[in-house]
């Protein structure tokens, strides 16, 4: 992957409808659109980041505004591709978790886990919030709306397993 | 004065006709170009007494039996008076109340005035249709409908009974019914759930038979305690030499036979759970099913939590009944019989003494079955008044805590579960004194075995062993005779339960399927309105509407509230049929189609929009689940929703909760016309759908609105007149009738009510402008 340029140029990249997009050394992302006009500190965000993360992705304006719509990734030419995927990756912090360690019995739950970003203790407020999907993995969504994902509940251990269980 | 219309010659009804069931033949005489026009009844006299009386009206007069109240006084009593009629005459029916009123009048002056009941008010209200028609011509609308009623005037009275209201039938028939129906009626409720053992019955045969072998199986035990007595023990304490080797032989065999036992048994209680767990499945999704199959007014008349309890706890109830008490009864019986049969040849006299207590027993079971099917239907009853409480209280609790009634509430919920305490506490003390009631005669009975048993050791009849086996089969079959009457209440209970799940897969859908429905497709949205008249039970909300809108047409529909605006939407939308007159679109009946068929060419944008649990995608994607991502996007950015879905945590996939909360009013409404545009309707029904929002919102749902709008066939209702500024017609509806029709300008023109209205709300805005 390459690391665009520290200090103090901006990188930009240009995309086929004629929107480029350009990062700032301090992480701040501007677009401007295809008449030339910037705007600031734009979101990227995917539309259906749980049931489509390969899907369409949003570049919105900081007060909401949509401003690029992306169909697919794949489809763009390779650097936007790439910048976009970096940016992405940095907004979808999405912690996987590997082990339960405990769950509290009464809800709210407090939940002990080990994620590959290391152990992390957090509450889910309701069993809604820890949502099986019909391939095999769970989404949980804490009280701040954090999400963590268990790609394969069967590849948990014994002791995760039975813990998620009770819940869902 | 016109002569009615009618497809009768004139002069062929030289007096009232028979068979209508009148009670003045020969009494009135018709006169030659006199047709009769509707007959009604009445049911009040003046002091509000019932009394029952018939009116008749023809193309001449008005012949009914003494009104309340009569210009001139009462007349001579007994027979029918008449009045005459002209253009002048005017004839009004109020019903606002129990007691309706029907007054006939000239100019100011009432002449004479009758009272009825709301069980009469479909025929008086026919009869006014029918006087209002009369001076229509040949197109009175109401014409056709008015000489069905003369024509079966006998069948018409009859049906006021039971069609009056389909609701309040369907209520009737779920009534909190805790009595009634007693006897066979709970074991024929309990014999229709078999039917939904059929598709497991492979299972449910291997469980009766697996009962059957492992009761077998539980006899041999004891009457391999006789040989070990009489041939082994008994000997050996004479001073006999006995090996010890046949000792551990018998043990052997009794060991052996308890472990058949127990496999047997286990693998026949599996059977039978695994088979009962699914009829209660299938009975829960059947009742569910049906109850998704019955129109609206089923679910107006009732309490949410009656019926979540009733698909929830009483299929539950049926599920233990099935997988413990009816395993129980069927080995019991098996084990009965074998237990008799065993007792009958090992010693007739004593298997006689065995049976004594059994009458007693019958007479019990017999005593108290009704009285136990009576409390659990009351326990039932009351759970689900507890159910409907929190089903009540849960999604208000916005109201609840702003006016601070948390413990209202919990005094409301107390006061149900007191009831439900109550209900068992009765049912209890009946069932808790059957048990050991029937222990006592068992204890009883055995006293009296043991003593017959211990003479006829005496008298040398019987062995010892011969008595210990006997008295070992009379112990179980005394255990077997006492869960059989300590089933009896888990039947009632089941029985209770079984009754009110049966009593919803019985209703029956008001607007029912036609039996040929007529497919449409994808239809052009011409929808023709002609002569309908709707009740709301004996209210008669709609009057006669004739409205023709043509594909592709705006019709905004104008009222104050109660016109019949919404009643009106609801009739096109198919929700209701009407009591009379029909809707067609594109020439269809639409009692003849297909109702899904029908929907799918449908939209509905309702003032409260209602979001189910799920994420965004879901709810817009609500009425075709396949559409693709791309159409998803497409039709939020038309509502105009798509940017506030993007700023939401999970966009497309984040989760609305039950009611859409977290999000405002207003963008659950675009999420609800995107929903809407999603489907891509022909015909779009827009009820109130700006209403419940801002002026800003209002101006982005208008937009979307109007993009929705395009090329579809559109009912608009709209109490913001501004907000049917694109319709092509509008349509002014006042207590249930179409008073003025034409556009914006045209109305305005014509100064009528639709200029009142505006001219109001024009005034209003201007003021609040001011204030501002």
């Amino acid at each position: 992957m390459n690391t665009p340029p520290d200090d103090p140029a901006t990188f930009t990249r240009d995309s086929p409808e004629g929107w480029r997009l350009e990062r700032h050394s301090n992480g701040r992302l501007d677009l401007i659109d295809a008449v030339g006009r910037r705007h600031q500190d734009v979101d990227v965000l995917r539309a259906f980041p749980v049931t489509a993360p390969a899907g369409p992705v949003a570049v919105v304006a900081a007060d909401g505004g949509e401003l690029a719509w992306v169909e697919s990734l794949a489809a763009l030419p390779a650097a936007l591709k790439t910048m976009l995927d970096r940016e992405l990756a940095q907004r979808e912090f999405l912690p996987v978790i590997e082990r339960i360690e405990t769950v509290s019995d009464t809800e709210p739950t407090e939940w002990a886990v080990d994620t590959d970003r290391g152990p992390h203790r957090f509450t889910v407020a309701h069993a809604d919030d820890v949502a099986r999907r019909s391939d095999g993995s769970v989404f949980v969504t804490d009280t701040f709306g954090m999400r963590y994902r268990i790609p394969r509940v069967a590849a948990l251990d014994l002791h995760s397993r039975r813990l998620l269980e009770k819940l869902a | 004065m016109t002569t009615p219309p009618s497809k009768r010659p004139d002069g062929d009804l030289p007096a009232l006709p028979a068979g209508l069931g009148l009670p003045w033949l020969g009494a009135v005489v018709v006169a030659p170009d006199e047709t009769v026009l509707a007959i009604g009844r009445f049911d009040l006299d003046a002091d509000l007494r019932f009394s029952d009386g018939w009116i008749v009206l023809t193309n001449k007069r008005v012949i009914a039996d003494e009104p309340a109240f009569a210009a001139g006084g009462a007349g001579r009593a007994g027979g029918p008076r008449s009045w005459a009629i002209d253009a002048s005459t005017r004839l009004d029916v109020q019903l606002r109340s129990a007691v309706g009123r029907m007054e006939l009048s000239e100019g100011d002056r009432t002449v004479a005035r009758w009272l009825f009941t709301p069980a009469k008010a479909a025929a008086i209200h026919a009869l006014e249709d029918a006087f209002d028609a009369r001076l229509r011509g040949p197109n009175g609308l109401t014409e056709p409908d008015n000489l069905r009623d003369v024509r079966q005037p006998a069948a018409a009275a009859e049906a006021e009974e039971t069609e009056e209201k389909p609701a309040a039938a369907a209520t009737r028939g779920l009534a909190d019914d805790a009595g009634g129906t007693g006897g066979w009626a709970s074991w024929r409720a309990l014999f229709r759930l078999i039917s939904f053992a059929k598709p497991h019955a492979g299972m449910a045969i291997l469980g009766g038979v697996l009962s059957l072998v492992s009761t077998a199986a539980a006899l041999v035990p004891p009457y391999l305690t006789m040989p070990l007595v009489d041939d082994v023990l008994i000997p050996r304490q004479n001073g006999r030499e006995v090996p010890f080797s046949l000792v551990w032989w018998y043990l052997g065999g009794l060991l052996l036979a308890a472990l058949v036992a127990w496999l047997l048994s286990w693998l026949q209680t599996w059977t039978l759970a695994w088979v009962s767990e699914r009829i209660a499945a299938g009975l829960r999704t059947r009742t569910y099913a049906h109850m998704q199959s019955l129109s609206l007014d089923f679910f107006q008349g009732k309490r949410t939590g009656d019926l979540m309890s009733r698909v929830g706890s009483d299929t539950d109830k049926i599920n233990i009944f099935i997988s413990v008490n009816l395993i129980d009864f069927a080995s019991n019986v098996m084990l009965l019989t074998l237990t008799a049969a065993v007792l009958i040849w090992l010693n007739p006299l004593l298997a006689v003494l065995t049976l004594v207590p059994f009458p007693f027993a019958f007479w019990l079971i017999y005593a108290v079955r009704e009285r136990l099917r009576r409390g659990f239907a009351r326990g039932a009853v009351a759970w689900s008044d507890m159910t409907s409480v929190l089903a009540d209280t849960i999604p208000g609790i916005r109201v609840v805590k702003a006016f601070a009634q948390e413990s209202r509430e919990i005094d409301r919920f107390v006061t149900a579960n007191e009831r439900v305490l109550e209900a068992n506490d009765r049912v209890n003390v009946v069932w808790s004194f059957c048990g050991p009631f029937v222990s006592l005669f068992s204890e009883i009975g055995l006293l009296v075995v043991w003593a017959c048993g211990a003479w006829l050791v005496f008298s040398g009849s019987v062995t010892v062993g011969g008595l210990t086996a006997f008295l070992a089969y009379i112990a179980r079959f005394y255990g077997r005779v006492e869960s059989m009457i300590r089933m009896v209440p888990a039947t009632q209970r089941a029985a209770a339960s079984a009754q009110r799940i049966l009593e919803i897969l019985d209703c029956k859908p008001t607007v029912a399927e036609a039996a040929r429905p007529v497919s449409l497709g994808r239809v052009a949205g011409r929808i023709e309105i002609t002569g309908v008249h709707f009740r709301y039970g004996a209210r008669e909300v709609l009057h006669g509407i004739d409205l023709v809108i043509e594909p592709g047409e705006m019709i905004g529909l104008v009222g104050t509230s109660g016109s019949g605006k919404s009643t009106l939407a609801n009739l096109v939308c198919r929700f209701y049929d009407p009591s009379s007159g029909s809707i067609r679109v594109d020439g269809v009946d639409l009692r003849d189609v297909d109702i899904a068929d029908y929907h799918r060419n449908l939209g509905c944008v309702l003032q409260e929009p209602f979001l189910f649990f799920g994420t965004v995608a879901d709810n817009i994607t609500y009425g075709r689940p396949a559409a693709p991502r791309e159409k998803i996007v497409e039709a939020a950015r038309a509502a105009g929703a798509h940017d506030f879905i993007l700023s939401q945590p999970l966009a497309y996939d984040s989760r609305v909760g039950e009611r859409g909360s977290g999000l405002s009013g207003g963008e659950r409404q675009r999420l609800s016309i995107a929903r809407a545009l999603l489907v891509d309707p022909r015909i779009l029904v827009l009820d109130e759908a700006t209403s419940s929002v801002d002026a800003e919102t209002e101006s982005i749902i208008q937009t979307a609105i109007d993009r929705l709008v395009t090329g579809r066939t559109t009912i608009a209702i709209a109490h913001r007149l501004s907000t049917l500024r694109r319709a092509n017609r509008l349509v002014v509806l006042d207590a249930g009738r179409i008073v003025e029709m034409g556009t914006h300008d045209d109305l305005l023109d014509a100064d009528g009510m639709y200029a009142r209205l505006y001219r109001a709300q024009m005034k209003a805005a201007e003021e609040a402008a001011a204030a501002s």
